[in-house]
């Protein structure tokens, strides 16, 4: 026994020897969903190392608070999540685990997308019997573009504070990706304006964002109640629901279990569709450009299909 | 699939499961028209405001440097969520009912202490806990947990925790932090956590014998987070020594010391481990009593352990699906005396050593369903002549035990579980033992530790 806990430390001594990082990165990003991580890349380019703490088929909400993840926040430089209480369950114990001075939360290297975006449903009056909702309003907050231009300029000035050396390289790629961003949101918001007004069905409350900003009109959620899974009942009052107002699709993100929304799609002939939600979510999501441009492209396939 | 688990969720648990509203009224509606509308007229604001300063920017490009020294916007950007002013506040309730088929529930060769017994037959509250936590300011957090349990016929106060931590502000090294006060310390697995938390009604049979389910000693610990890919910690720390597996340490006040190393990481995307080693060392001058003040052992204890903890998400989230795979070995030597008033021993030499273990896994076979299984083992000590026919000895027999548990989580805030146990802790004795438990806890978020 004795010789196991020496064996232990000997071989966490051995690892002490800190990894030297690579000249060219700079600022270590730790970013708690894809979509994030993908935003630090285009703006601090090659000058930023980043790491997703979750990929796509992850529920974000529901992550433990693993020790590969504590070791990553360790030595992040700047923490980059939803914020809104969605990492509520698992970034605190990170935090306090890993004991990093450098990104804090009141600090340059703490990032909640939700302190710097319009933040939708916050409600005033809270009682869990609502469900596990999120008290400070609705946290998926990238679907919606204009949010991620957003984030980009904050974003950005985070990057110049943490590394000034490098202010006009984030400035540069800040300006570049907004301008490309601001044209891709202008084409997109044309391509979908035949979508507006159309009713939709999704399985928890994580595309309210997308919902407002394409005018789309939220019929009703799988689930009962955030983060409650779709329970019969609730169902069939949806298929009673669903054979009175015209429904474009139920819509679902890449990590929600699809029985609930393929048995309401089977009984009621509304197509059951599976987004990619984040950067990831689908083969060839690579980047948030694409992730909007599939999103529109297949949200738009499905009203065409039903004309 | 789905349907039967729904029959199942309904006759099962159709106490608990409320009627879900229709679908959102028209005033709901109009409600969510206006704070579209609003929602519209904040972006429409911020992207103007945004438009113009990009137009500044391409105007003067002299600004930029100006821009960028300044720093981030004080007000948005700086909220810290969760931890407000007032500490988070969190009740736990939980409430169980028990039966066994045997009446003797002594683990033969050990001296277990009042918390590590057989819990109350029949219908009783649990642990009933209040728990507050925050941040103190940028550089100190703090908690303080109180529980209320049933002992010896009355509802007692326990102070189970009352510490304060660094947060990383303190500016102490990168990755360092202290804890100090009253706290579950770290030492293998379960230590650290709350019961409620628990996978299973009881604790496992090596937490009962030698830890008196928990140690929670007044003391300091330092732990250190190694700035390396591999998660590694190295910590340690000096405590009073009053509580199980030490007892009543005299003089100083500092008769107990302890160190741990950690190591983890991931195997690809979803599968996750986690490796200990504890060992935690102390005097017990003043006499370790146990048994219901029958036993006391008087002498120094090293106590060992070694912890392994393995999560698996066979689809990928682990909200749908998870598999969790966790065994913890002990090992304790004791040098000093033991002593048995009921068998009349006197004071006996004791040099030698115990050891147990157990093994669990538990499956999330659907979102609010898990079905676990756990097996325990102790080997007592050798009993020298002096003890021979005292409760510390084992007559030859391992105690031993094995719970299957079946649990339905409805949120993160409330579960229900049925557990079975059968236990073999003495020669001869054969106790069957069926648990339904209720834990529910209101206000605080739970966390998702590993
Ligand atoms: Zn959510």
């Amino acid at each position: 026994m004795k010789s196991l806990l020496v064996a232990t430390l000997i071989a966490g001594l051995a690892l002490l020897a800190p990894v030297p990082a690579s000249a060219s990165a700079q600022v270590s990003v730790f970013a708690c969903e894809p979509e994030w991580a993908s935003l630090a890349e285009e703006i601090g380019g090659e000058m930023v190392e980043t790491f997703a703490a979750t990929n796509a088929r992850q529920d974000p909400h529901y992550i433990r608070a693993r020790p590969s993840l504590v070791a990553k926040m360790r030595k992040a430089d700047l923490v980059v999540c939803s914020g809104g209480g969605l990492e509520a369950g698992w970034l605190p114990q990170l935090f306090q685990k890993a004991g990093n001075a450098k990104a804090q939360p009141g600090g340059n290297g703490y990032l909640m997308a939700a302190d710097v975006v319009p933040v939708l449903e916050k409600s005033a009056a809270l009682d869990r019997s609502m469900g596990d909702v999120h008290p400070e309003g609705n946290p998926h907050v990238h679907l919606n573009p204009h949010n991620i231009l957003l984030v980009a300029k904050e974003l950005s000035s985070r990057l110049k504070a943490l590394d000034p050396a490098n202010t006009a390289y984030y400035q540069k790629r800040y300006e570049e990706f907004s301008r490309h961003w601001q044209q891709a949101i202008g084409r997109w918001e044309n391509q979908a304006a035949g979508l507006k007004g159309k009713g939709i069905i999704t399985h928890h409350k994580a595309w309210s964002y997308l919902i407002n900003w394409l005018g789309l009109n939220l019929v009703n959620t799988l689930e009962p109640k955030p983060g409650i899974p779709p329970s019969t009942r609730h169902l069939e009052d949806l298929l009673q629901q669903v054979r009175k107002v015209p429904v474009l699709a139920i819509v679902r993100t890449p990590y929600a279990p699809g029985e609930a929304s393929e048995w309401l799609s089977e009984k009621s002939g509304v197509p059951a569709v599976v987004l990619p939600y984040t950067v990831g979510g689908e083969a060839g999501i690579t980047d948030l450009f694409l992730l909007f441009e599939r999103t529109l492209g297949r949200l738009r396939e499905t009203a065409d299909a039903q004309r | 699939m789905r349907k039967s688990y729904f029959a199942v969720s309904t006759l099962f648990f159709a106490v608990f499961s409320g009627t879900y509203a229709m679908a959102a009224s028209n005033p709901d509606l109009e409600a969510l028209q206006t704070e579209i509308r609003q929602m519209k007229q904040a972006y429409e604001k911020r992207i103007s405001e945004l438009e113009n300063k990009l137009a500044k920017l391409t105007v003067a490009k002299t600004e930029t440097t100006e821009m960028a020294q300044a720093a981030p916007d004080g007000g948005a950007g700086k909220k810290i969520h969760g931890n407000e002013f007032n500490p988070s506040i969190g009740v736990i309730l939980n409430g169980k009912y028990s039966g066994f088929s045997s009446d003797s529930s002594n683990i033969a060769g050990f001296g277990v202490g009042e918390e590590g017994e057989r819990g109350r037959e029949g219908l009783g509250l649990d642990e009933s806990a209040l728990n507050f936590a925050g941040s103190i300011d940028d550089k100190f957090y703090g908690g303080l947990t109180v529980a209320v349990v049933r002992e010896a016929g009355e509802d007692k106060v326990e102070l189970e925790e009352a510490y304060v931590q660094t947060l990383s502000g303190a500016g102490l090294p990168q990755g360092l932090s202290v804890k100090a006060g009253r706290a579950f310390w770290t030492f293998g697995y379960l230590n650290e956590h709350h019961t409620h938390a628990d996978d299973f009604a009881d604790r496992p049979l090596p937490y009962r014998a030698f830890l008196n389910k928990a140690f929670n000693d007044d003391g300091l610990e330092v732990s250190y987070v190694l700035p390396t890919d591999l998660y590694t910690e190295v910590g340690g720390g000096v405590f009073r020594g009053d509580d199980f597996p030490l007892g009543n340490a005299t003089g100083d006040g500092g008769g107990a010391w302890s160190a741990f190393a950690r190591l983890g990481g991931d195997i690809g995307e979803n599968k996750s481990w986690r490796l200990g080693a504890y060992l935690l060392s102390g005097e017990s001058d003043g006499g370790r009593s146990s048994n219901e003040d029958a036993v006391t052992f008087i002498g120094d204890s090293d106590l060992y352990a070694a912890d392994l903890r393995f999560t698996w998400a066979p689809t990928g989230n682990a909200r749908e699906r998870e598999v969790i795979v966790q065994g913890e070995y002990f090992r304790r030597n004791e040098d000093g005396s033991y002593e048995d008033t009921d068998a009349g021993t006197g004071a006996v030499a004791f040099d030698d050593s115990a050891s147990g273990w157990y093994a669990q896994a538990v499956y999330k076979f659907l979102p609010q369903w898990r079905i676990g299984v756990r097996y325990s083992l102790l080997e007592a000590a050798g009993a020298p002549a002096g003890l021979a026919g005292s409760a510390l000895d084992a007559e030859g027999h391992d105690p031993e035990a094995t719970a299957v548990m079946l649990d339905w989580t409805n949120s993160e805030f409330s579960r229900v579980r049925l557990q079975y146990n059968h236990e073999e802790l003495s020669r001869g004795q054969n106790d069957d033992q069926i648990m339904l438990q209720y834990i529910m806890s209101l206000g605080a978020h739970g966390a998702h530790t590993y």
